[in-house]
């Protein structure tokens, strides 16, 4: 299968932050959906990926290309979306277009009229007074005008209501009919991603956790639960992360088959969240870092 | 990066419409347009580049498919094209107003100044921010109120002078080597702000 983008061995360090030998792919006419909490390095991901930032080694390579030689030909490919307003504020949609239009070979202003009436948008108001809603319907209808073969989302869901992001979702649905586009988007309301994504690609700390395919989650992972006296040092060694309370414990297990074998009915073996399975990571890494600090 | 350069005369647009009838006017009331070039074409290229200098803006300049040295040399040819339309508008204004033409080495000097200005102005508000370009020239200012009082006390004269005879050269060569200067020192500057830019965190 052909990978869309293609990072490896990537490393970013800033103050007090740092991304680690990170080597992620992103698989052609698919949705990957990019999770992992606030402050993890989504978003600088993201900026790798667009060459926003350079990276300090490693490769970065889209559409099997490298930013080096051919950055223009890339962006031409990618259409984007930010979880904020990127546009001039001053400016209506209409003057708006009438910039962004001839940055592109392959803009289609037809497609763009059908968004913009699909979404309900002034083409006469300022950008300025459009909502949360309005302005991220204004930037997929950009994003999508240009016959893009990728489409990059930092956090496009969040703040808008969960109607709009329902709606949003559709949209990006109906997309994937078209097998050769392909969706990478970062949040942190994993719900969304239920709906609509093929890959999770998980990170925490500036460090790729995990990429998998959605179903083959639930196949490994699992959330566990037991009496408390099911623990001890070696069943613990099992667990991502655990969590004791009087009534028991309950944990998180990346080998859902060898934890079934091993605990039999003693346990109660749950399908995980994404959020479980990012909150046990985190306190999984938490203590890891804990007993070897 | 034709597309860039239009983009910034679009949204200027409003600006030059206030501005170059404001223009006219000064022509009208004062013959001095040395002054009032260098000031409304300064005031016009300054506007256009911080409007630009939001790290959102940038993202989205950066997620267009322009290289970071397209985008900053579209600043450098921006700001000739908008000398141009200002030097434009004092040439005509001069002769519909006052019947005459506009001599050629007073528009030469005009351009000079301002070519000299944004050389310096550019790179630094790359480097730092467009904003603090007033905090920096109130430094100067007072640097040069420090060098008018204590130690060369007739240096506004001084420069009236240099100003006079420079614009009564008659010697070509002189003035080829003039405008050789003003434009190496352009390209040095456009070079430098263009590692300045490339090298952005936004």
């Amino acid at each position: 299968m052909e990978n869309v983008i293609e990072l490896q061995n990537v490393n970013k360090a800033f103050k007090g932050f740092e991304l680690k030998d990170m080597s992620i792919s992103v698989k052609k006419g698919f949705v990957t959906g990019f999770i992992g909490g606030n402050g993890v390095g989504k978003s600088t991901t993201i900026k790798l990926i667009m060459n926003l930032l350079q990276p300090d080694s490693g490769e970065i390579s889209l559409f099997g290309l490298n930013y080096k030689k051919h950055e223009k030909e890339i962006k031409q490919r990618i259409g984007f979306v930010f979880d904020h307003n990127v546009f001039y504020e001053h400016i209506t949609l209409a003057e708006m277009k009438k910039i962004i239009k001839p940055a592109y070979k392959n803009w289609d202003d037809t497609i763009f009229y059908q968004y913009v009436n699909l979404f309900e948008l002034p083409l006469k108001k300022p950008i300025k007074t459009f909502s949360k809603g309005m302005m991220m319907k204004a930037s997929l209808a950009f994003a999508l005008s240009h016959r893009a073969e990728l489409i990059i989302m930092d956090e496009p869901t969040s703040g808008l209501d969960p109607i709009f992001r329902r709606e949003l979702l559709d949209i990006l649905h109906d997309l994937m009919e078209d097998e050769e586009k392909t969706i990478f988007f970062s949040t942190h309301i994993t719900t969304d991603l239920d709906r609509i994504a093929d890959y999770i690609t998980f990170i925490h700390n500036g460090q790729h956790i995990f990429t998998k395919e959605h179903y083959k989650i639930e196949e490994d992972y699992a959330i566990v639960k037991g009496e408390t006296n099911l623990l001890d040092r070696d069943t613990e060694q099992e667990f991502l992360g655990i969590r004791k309370s009087n009534h028991g414990f309950e944990a998180l297990t990346t080998n859902k088959k060898r934890t079934a074998n091993l605990f039999g009915d003693t346990v109660i073996l749950e399908k995980p969240t994404l959020e479980d399975i990012m909150l046990y990571t985190k306190k999984g890494n938490d203590n890891y870092a804990k007993s070897y600090s | 990066m034709l597309n860039l350069i239009r983009k910034d005369i679009v949204l200027q647009k409003n600006t030059l419409v206030i501005l170059l009838p404001a223009l006219l006017i000064a022509l009208l009331i004062d013959r001095s347009i040395i002054w009032v070039g260098v000031l409304f074409s300064f005031a016009i290229i300054m506007q256009s580049f911080a409007l630009d200098e939001k790290p959102s803006t940038n993202l989205l300049m950066n997620s267009l498919p322009y290289t970071r040295k397209e985008i900053v040399s579209s600043k450098y040819i921006g700001a000739c094209v908008f000398t141009f339309i200002i030097l434009l508008t004092i040439v005509v204004g001069n002769i519909i107003i006052h019947r005459e033409i506009t001599q050629l080495d007073q528009l030469l000097f005009i351009a000079g100044v301002i070519v000299v200005f944004i050389s310096f102005a550019f790179p630094f508000s790359y480097l730092f921010k467009s904003q603090y370009l007033m905090i920096a020239c109130g430094v100067l200012f007072v640097l040069y109120l420090v060098l008018v009082n204590k130690f060369i006390p007739d240096l506004n004269d001084r420069l009236r002078a240099g100003v006079q005879t420079i614009l009564s050269f008659d010697n070509s060569v002189l003035y080829a080597g003039g405008i050789l200067a003003v434009v190496l020192l352009y390209m040095f500057s456009w070079m430098l702000s263009i590692r300045i830019y490339s090298r952005k965190v936004f």
